[in-house]
């Protein structure tokens, strides 16, 4: 068996007392896609944060391809080809929508415009380029936070809730975006609240409660778990 | 009358260039640096060192007490501000620790020059005069003017129009979006130090290549008339700085004229209070460096 790209053991997260992620390990293999899922409050994103590098764990282990990374400054994990689309986008508002893709694209800034793939992919964007990102739609700039992410031609993409606070229309979009990201061949770790879309288009599933993993598996068999289904997915 | 407008404009540009740098930091990192006063005396006594020792020419010369100012600055941000980073009370703790770093560097050139003014060598800018109707100006305010111009505008094209300048953009709006996205957020601050202590070392350099010598008091005497500069024009706001820095080396020349020297710090400070009533953010509103 390969050894998976991504790899997170026993890791622990703690804010001062409060322990945010308790002794949570898990392996992404290079070209999947793992939905992390849970309640509110339940330490998603603390998790993305340790595999990250924004958020320093209290012990445990991220390796990228075998290598401990675990203390490796964010900038050269984004180097590596580890980037996060952090939750509530962070969009870059008095930048227009041209140089937050430019900053995305450190690594590619001998290409003349590297921006032009991410055009063509976020047709949107495009049109939108000169202006603000702060005028964009809260769907536009979720796809812009996606295409500076990408930009960096990244192997593994963390995606903190694309979903989150998008008319259905736009959810169904960030999923088809979400879709072509993998058909590329990148690895993907997927975190959500809309459980029931994240375990559809995933290969693997983790469900974390109060910072612990209660259940893990292949997505399909966790949409059929009983108590998957009764405390995350609830009838359709 | 025309001639004190003149003067007031050399002095005001070099207001401008201490303000900028210092502003600049607050703008990118919402830092108050107030050792900023004291890395301005250095630059003097840096140059006079230079010039004596090593009989550095002009040319020569600025762009070394830059490089020195550079070095000074990634030094101040190491030992007074980063240790503090993600304290509650990282900013007044900043604070604190920067007018301490201020005091040890004034206290080490006290040491290695005494209390006694230091001068540049005699000669060593060719004393020029020139007129321009009836307004007589020295090679010496000539070359400060446009040198200030030059340093101020490449400032403002390097922040709006580089991808360095884009970075520290980037770090002012969000210095969290900003790493995310690959950004190395340490080496912005340290570039954002250096850039402000160089151009704070050059305005100092060149306050002294202007009146010839420097003492240890040199940035206290420019430290008010700074730091009103920069709320007039607007904290963090680089345009701001440079138009108030100007028009502060004007109306303190103008009272010079009309009143006497006992009132310059007065219209100054009239000035501030003004703006401070009417426009509480400064004539440009405050924090524009992301809008340069
Ligand atoms: N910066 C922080 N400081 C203190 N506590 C935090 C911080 N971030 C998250 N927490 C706490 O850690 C726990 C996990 O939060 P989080 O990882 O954001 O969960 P999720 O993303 O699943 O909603 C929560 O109890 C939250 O209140
Ligand atoms: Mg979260």
């Amino acid at each position: 068996m390969p050894s998976p790209l991504l790899t997170v053991e026993a890791l622990h997260v703690s804010y001062g007392r409060v322990d945010a992620v308790r002794d949570v390990s898990f392996e992404v293999p290079e070209g999947g896609l793992v939905a992390l899922i849970g309640a509110n409050g339940a330490g998603k994103s603390s998790v993305l944060g340790a595999v990250s590098g924004l958020v320093r764990p209290r012990s445990g282990a991220v390796r990228l391809d075998g290598e401990d990374i675990t203390r490796r400054p964010v900038h050269r994990r984004v180097a590596d080809g580890l980037v996060l689309v952090p939750e509530g986008r962070q969009i870059l508002g008095s930048l227009t929508v041209a140089e937050n893709l430019r900053l995305g694209a450190h690594r590619r800034r001998r290409q003349a415009a590297p921006e032009a793939d991410m055009y063509r992919l976020f047709p949107v964007l495009d049109e939108r380029r000169a202006l603000p990102a702060s005028a964009l739609s809260g769907g536009e700039q979720q796809m812009l936070a996606i295409a500076r992410a990408m930009i960096a031609r990244p192997r593994v993409v963390l995606l903190d809730e694309p979903s989150m606070g998008l008319s259905p229309k736009m959810v169904d979009e960030v999923f088809t975006v979400i879709e072509k990201i993998r058909a590329q061949g990148v690895t993907v770790v997927l975190v959500e609240q809309n459980a029931r879309r994240a375990l559809r288009v995933a290969d693997t599933g983790h469900v974390l409660e109060t910072g612990a993993l209660a259940h893990s598996g292949p997505a399909s068999e966790l949409l059929q778990h009983p108590k998957v289904v009764e405390a995350y997915l609830g009838i359709e | 009358m025309l001639q004190q407008l003149a003067n007031g404009v050399f002095a005001g540009s070099i207001y401008a260039l201490f303000a900028i740098g210092f502003t600049l930091v607050f703008g990118i990192l919402r830092q108050l640096n107030l050792a900023h006063p004291a890395i301005f005396t250095a630059g003097a006594f840096v140059g006079i060192e230079l010039a004596t020792r090593l009989g550095l020419p002009m040319w020569a010369l600025i762009p070394a007490v830059a490089a020195a100012g550079g070095l000074a600055g990634v030094l101040l941000e190491r030992v007074a501000f980063r240790p503090l980073a993600g304290r509650d009370d990282e900013h007044f703790a900043g604070l604190i620790s920067s007018v301490a770093f201020g005091g040890i560097l004034i206290a080490a050139l006290q040491a290695r020059y005494g209390t006694e003014p230091q001068s540049f060598p005699t000669e060593y800018f060719p004393n020029r005069l020139f007129e321009f109707g009836g307004i007589g100006v020295t090679l010496m305010q000539l070359v400060t003017l446009g040198l200030a111009l030059v340093l101020m505008l490449g400032l403002a094209w390097l922040v709006s129009s580089t991808p360095m300048g884009r970075a520290m953009r980037a770090v002012a709006e969000n210095p969290r979006a900003a790493k995310v996205l690959g950004v190395n957020t340490g080496l912005v601050t340290s570039g954002t130090y250096a850039l402000s202590s160089a151009l704070g070392t050059v305005a100092g350099a060149l306050l002294a290549l202007n009146i010839g010598q420097a003492d240890r008091d040199l940035g206290a005497s420019i430290e008010l008339i700074g730091f009103a500069v920069i709320i007039v024009g607007g904290l963090g706001s680089l345009w701001g700085a440079m138009a108030a820095g100007l028009i502060l080396g004007v109306a303190e020349a103008l009272t010079v004229t009309y009143f006497d020297s006992t009132w310059k710090g007065l219209v100054a400070f009239a000035l501030l209070f003004a703006i401070l009533v009417l426009r509480p953010r400064g004539l440009f509103g405050a924090v524009k460096v992301r809008e340069v």
